[in-house]
């Protein structure tokens, strides 16, 4: 948790925590509805759910840190998921990725320090065909080679990598 | 009822429904091994290491979470289960270190004696990596993760026996371990240090740190924790009568293998540097070692030449709620007998006389009414004047169990918050010395809506009409401007209090030592009353005490007012009875309370004062006028473990050995007489206070013809009605049997299952004064003071224990944020505390626990002795001095 979120507004926290205070087992809907707010939970988010569910800070932090789908860092307005899966793998893929990482300048799991996108990696996305492949937002890249990596994920005036 | 048989290894066995296939085969002598499994936590079947098989579908089960079935056939130990178990504590070894040799968790290791058992050696498996050892400056436990085995033991033992909730897994998969919140060092997290999951951690992985002696011993002792009044079970370890470790005693009924720091931690006062071994006489001016004869001689002649020239009136005696029921025993028999005098108190007097008083007008007995776990099992509990958390930690736990496993509503009333507020359902924030008003608000609130409980009221109390008339005055706007509670949370609570099926009320040092703290205490009682929580299948009252004896030194007459089992020594049946028993003793009406009699010796009346395991020059108020009134003493004797500020102006010192070094028995808070066990033999030439005792009754021409503790503690059982059944089982010499010692309480004998002792309970009707010491001008600030978790005590044992100093060597003041920031004081400067009385210096810590206006400070830290700052005012009825609240002012030092 060393990357430093956004100021996250503690009222807002405080209005979706009340919302699900007595319905049964509210503790992952609160929790995704904390992320969809925030894009993530913050770390300040975590006290006031556990009280407010009964639970100890710990117990809400083990849940978040179990399911992968639950962010404690901030995350991109764009996901990049680069495929890993066998038809990728044997079309380049490793590459894709190696050359996704220079052109972003982070590492598999991390988020670039503007925030705009956050790289990811996938074990198959199901479109084997048109290997390699990544997915940039909701939008599934194939054919991809190092100039269309370039073109989609190059950013003006980039000197990182 | 109801048994399920089941077929066990080819033999036939039952147990009844709901049982687990492990328990009943541990039940039938069928050893299955386990990691995760222990009696005291739920089951959870992490580890797998106790599957079974089940013959007809061959299915393997973990024993330990399968509820046993009508008709199973379950095998043990076929080759199945030997080899998927073998394969198991294969996978845990691959990811376990092999520092075996090194490990000080040594032959004391779980996962060691199944992988031996198991016939499991080298692991050809490939490694998994493992975290490293964590760094943690704290000097009580440390973590090794490597060698953890995910069996969440720590974890169970932490959210469901003392419900910190302080770790938990982090992670999942090959990275999941049990952390922190932020995955911090302890320090840094909320951990109290408790201990307990190092007394449940099957392998290395959690470790004491610095343990004296890093393998494993031969002896373990089991006896009682001397650090609180609960009573907790411990088991002391010792190699060469040294003690090196101290663990909770897996059997105690009290405290089900919790402890607290000051239990865990805390036991190495026992062999401090400073523990006195001789005998010391003063000798122009200064103190020097000498024989047990030559300093028995001198004592009983001392005592004896004051009494001749001045009168039996003018010795006293202070006995010790740290020293044993058959100890104070004698005390009281030798201040009475062989001194002539009924001036003869204990230093509980400073924070549970008024409850003793208080409960014994209302209810006919004086202490806690009902057991722990009718606690426990308590649908409200109203919390007033304590921080159970810290200065009994057992009932915090128990507290915070029932709000998080049954749901209970806890409603706090105290000037600060808490830790224990967090888990509150009301936190009531009155203004120091308004509890009365508080409590005679609820109790008006019950009465207009309604709420009490009729029957019981009418059938098992008096008084009650002038009690209600005098709650005329008590209205919700009334309390509200005395109090500073709001209405609204006045009636809520009082509704939540009433309606109840069963409520709880517990109370400590904050409400007793007030000057109006005997007042408080009735309030209390009668809102127990007319709710009808007194007796059998009800709450209960719990007056918490901070030391180890408080209740059994007052039980056995340490005080001036009562021979033992609180027989009025005004009454002549009572002292006939004695005196059968001791021979004729002479002195009549009610002696000396602890305070007064500093009081008269200031006023030369006192002449001459033997004090047992009590440091008023340390721990009383008004500390000034104490050492100069100790001073001005013509014969002054002390027995004590150390060279205390009390020693230092004594005329004769004698050597005490500890807890660990004796025999005897304790009375707990719930009115549970516990047995002593010898762990160690005395140090030095020191001996336990019995020895002392009888040894200076025969120098003073009064001998007393006991040859054992079992002859004391029969006499004491034929005195005192309520200790019947209390006492040791089986002949002299063999020992306790702990089952027959142990198993009721006395309290539960004074549950008042049909009556009260007296037949009514009594309403008394008590009105809010406003408490002296809280009002005067150039004093901005209310201190209130209260017990600290790293210290117990007066502070002469706790500011001795090696690793408690070294955690929390000195007191900080605690003060509001607001305020500090109007004074422009920053953490950690110092200040000077002044008040009308004395000035002591401490660090600042600032705080959002405290309103505007209030000041904390946790005594028994004899560097900065709080208690130096009151006066001696004194609750009219209990003699307590008000040691709750004093007006100061602040100034920084520069």
């Amino acid at each position: 948790m060393d990357e430093k979120g956004p100021a996250v507004d503690p009222t807002r926290i405080g209005q979706i925590v009340e919302r699900y205070c007595d319905q049964r087992w509210p503790l992952i809907p609160l929790l995704q509805e904390i992320q969809n707010e925030f894009g993530y939970i913050p770390p300040e988010a975590i006290e006031p759910v556990a009280n407010a569910l009964s639970m100890f800070p710990s117990q809400v932090q083990g849940v978040i840190t179990f399911y992968e789908q639950l962010y404690t860092k901030p995350r991109g307005k764009k996901v990049v998921r680069v495929c890993r899966g066998t038809a990728c793998h044997v079309r380049g893929g490793k590459t894709i990725l190696k050359l996704a990482k220079q052109h972003l300048g982070v590492e598999e799991g991390q988020t670039t320090p503007d925030l705009e996108y956050t790289l990811d990696t996938v074990a198959c996305i199901g479109v084997c065909a048109m290997a390699p492949n990544m997915v940039i937002g909701k939008q599934t890249h194939g054919h991809l080679n190092p100039k269309k990596v370039s073109q989609l994920l190059g950013r003006t005036g980039d000197a990182r990598g | 009822m109801e048994t399920i048989t089941i077929t066990l290894n080819g033999r036939e066995v039952s147990g009844h429904p709901g049982m687990t296939v492990l328990e009943l085969a541990s039940e039938s002598g069928v050893r299955i091994p386990t990691l995760c499994n222990d009696p005291h936590l739920a089951p959870f079947g992490a580890c797998r290491i106790c599957l079974v098989e089940d013959e007809r579908s061959g299915a393997l089960m973990a024993s330990c979470v399968t509820p046993i079935a009508p008709g199973m056939v379950v095998n043990t130990e076929s080759p199945r289960v030997l080899e998927r178990r073998r394969a198991i504590v294969k996978l845990m070894l691959a990811s376990h270190p092999d520092s075996c040799l090194v490990c000080d968790k040594g032959n004391r290791c779980e996962l060691r004696r199944i992988a031996a058992d198991a016939s499991v050696g080298l692991v050809d498996l490939q490694r998994i990596s493992q975290p490293a050892l964590i760094k943690e400056v704290n000097p009580f436990l440390e973590r090794d993760l490597s060698k953890c085995i995910l069996c969440a033991k720590c974890i169970r033992a932490d959210h469901e026996l003392v419900v910190e909730g302080v770790i938990d897994y982090i992670e999942r998969g090959f990275a999941s371990k049990p952390a922190t919140l932020n995955d911090t060092s302890l320090e840094e997290s909320d951990c109290t240090f408790c201990g307990t999951c190092v007394a449940f951690c099957p392998t290395g992985a959690l470790m004491e740190k610095d343990s004296p002696y890093r393998g494993t011993t031969t002896t373990a002792v089991a006896t009682v924790c001397p650090s609180c009044g609960c009573g907790c079970g411990i088991s002391l370890e010792v190699k060469d009568n040294k003690i090196v470790r101290c663990r909770p005693d897996m059997d105690s009924p009290v405290n089900g293998g919790t402890l607290c720091v000051r239990g865990s931690y805390g036991y190495d006062f026992v062999h401090s540097e400073d523990r006195l071994t001789q005998p010391l006489i003063k000798a122009n001016g200064s103190l020097r070692e000498t024989s047990w004869e030559e300093a028995l001689d001198f004592a009983a002649a001392g005592l004896k030449r004051v009494a001749e020239a001045h009168g039996p009136g003018s010795l006293a005696v202070v006995g010790s709620p740290k020293c044993t029921n058959e100890e104070n025993y004698l005390l009281q028999r030798l201040a009475r007998c062989a001194l002539g005098t009924n001036n003869i108190d204990n230093g509980s007097r400073l924070y549970s006389a008024a409850s003793c008083q208080g409960l014994g007008w209302n209810l006919g007995s004086p202490g806690t009414t009902n057991t722990l776990e009718n606690l426990e099992q308590s649908d409200v509990i109203l919390v007033v004047g304590t921080d159970p958390a810290s200065s009994a930690p057992l009932v915090g736990y128990a507290i915070k169990r029932a709000v998080r496993q049954r749901g209970a509503r806890l409603i706090m009333a105290d000037p600060r918050r808490t830790k224990l507020s967090t888990f509150a359902f009301l936190c009531l924030r009155p203004r120091v010395g308004t509890d009365v008003a508080l409590l005679n608000g609820l109790a008006r609130s019950i009465v207009e809506e309604n709420l009490l409980d009729e029957e019981f009221v009418t059938r098992r109390t008096d008084n009650f009409e002038a009690f209600r008339r005098g709650l005329d005055q008590y209205i919700p706007a009334w309390v509200e401007q005395a109090t500073g509670v709001p209405e609204r949370e006045l009636s809520s609570a009082a509704r939540m209090f009433a309606t109840a099926k069963r409520a709880s009320i517990v109370f400590g040092r904050g409400l007793t030592q007030q000057s109006t703290g005997t007042d408080a205490v009735m309030a209390l009682a009668n809102l127990a009353m007319l709710t009808g929580n007194i007796g059998h299948g009800s709450g209960g009252v719990y007056a918490l005490q901070d030391d180890c004896n408080g209740q059994g030194a007052c039980d056995m007459g340490v005080v001036p007012a009562f021979l033992p089992g609180y027989q009025s020594v005004d009454d002549p049946q009572a002292v006939k009875r004695f005196a059968a028993r001791w021979g004729p003793f002479s002195p009549s009406g009610p002696g000396l309370t602890a305070v007064e009699m500093i009081q008269q010796a200031n006023a030369g009346k006192i002449k001459a004062m033997y004090i047992v395991g009590e440091n008023p020059a340390a721990t009383f108020p008004h500390l000034g006028l104490v050492r100069e009134s100790l001073r001005s003493l013509d014969f002054l004797v002390v027995q004590d473990l150390f060279l205390t500020e009390t020693a230092r102006l004594a005329t004769v010192v004698l050597p005490a050995a500890s807890f660990a070094e004796k025999e005897g028995t304790f009375t707990s808070f719930e009115g549970r007489v516990q047995a002593l066990r010898k762990a160690i033999d005395p140090l030095g030439s020191s001996l336990p206070d019995w020895q002392i005792v009888l040894h200076l009754a025969k120098r003073l021409g009064h001998p007393m013809p006991y040859t054992s503790l079992e002859a004391i503690m029969d006499e004491i059982e034929e005195l005192v009605p309520f200790y019947h059944g209390a006492g040791y089982a089986g002949a002299a010499g063999k020992g306790f049997d702990r089952s027959e010692l142990e198993a009721s309480p006395h309290g539960a004998k004074r549950l008042h299952k049909g009556q009260f002792p007296t037949g009514f309970g009594r309403f008394s009707s008590v009105h809010y004064v406003p408490a002296k010491g809280t009002a005067g001008d150039g004093y901005p600030f209310s201190l209130i003071t209260g017990t600290s978790l790293y210290r117990f005590g007066g502070g002469s044992r706790s500011s001795r224990a090696t690793r408690l100093i070294r955690f929390l060597p000195e007191a900080a003041i605690e003060i509001g944020r607001g305020d500090a920031s109007r004074l422009g004081i920053a953490s950690g400067d110092r200040v000077r505390i002044i008040s009308p009385t004395a000035e002591i210096s401490a660090p600042v810590r600032i705080t959002d626990t405290l309103s505007d206006a209030m000041l904390y400070m946790p005594s028994a830290f004899p560097q900065s002795p709080v208690n130096a700052l009151f006066g001696v005012d004194l609750d009219p009825q209990s003699k307590t001095p008000a040691m709750e609240a004093c007006r100061v002012r602040l100034e920084r030092i520069d």
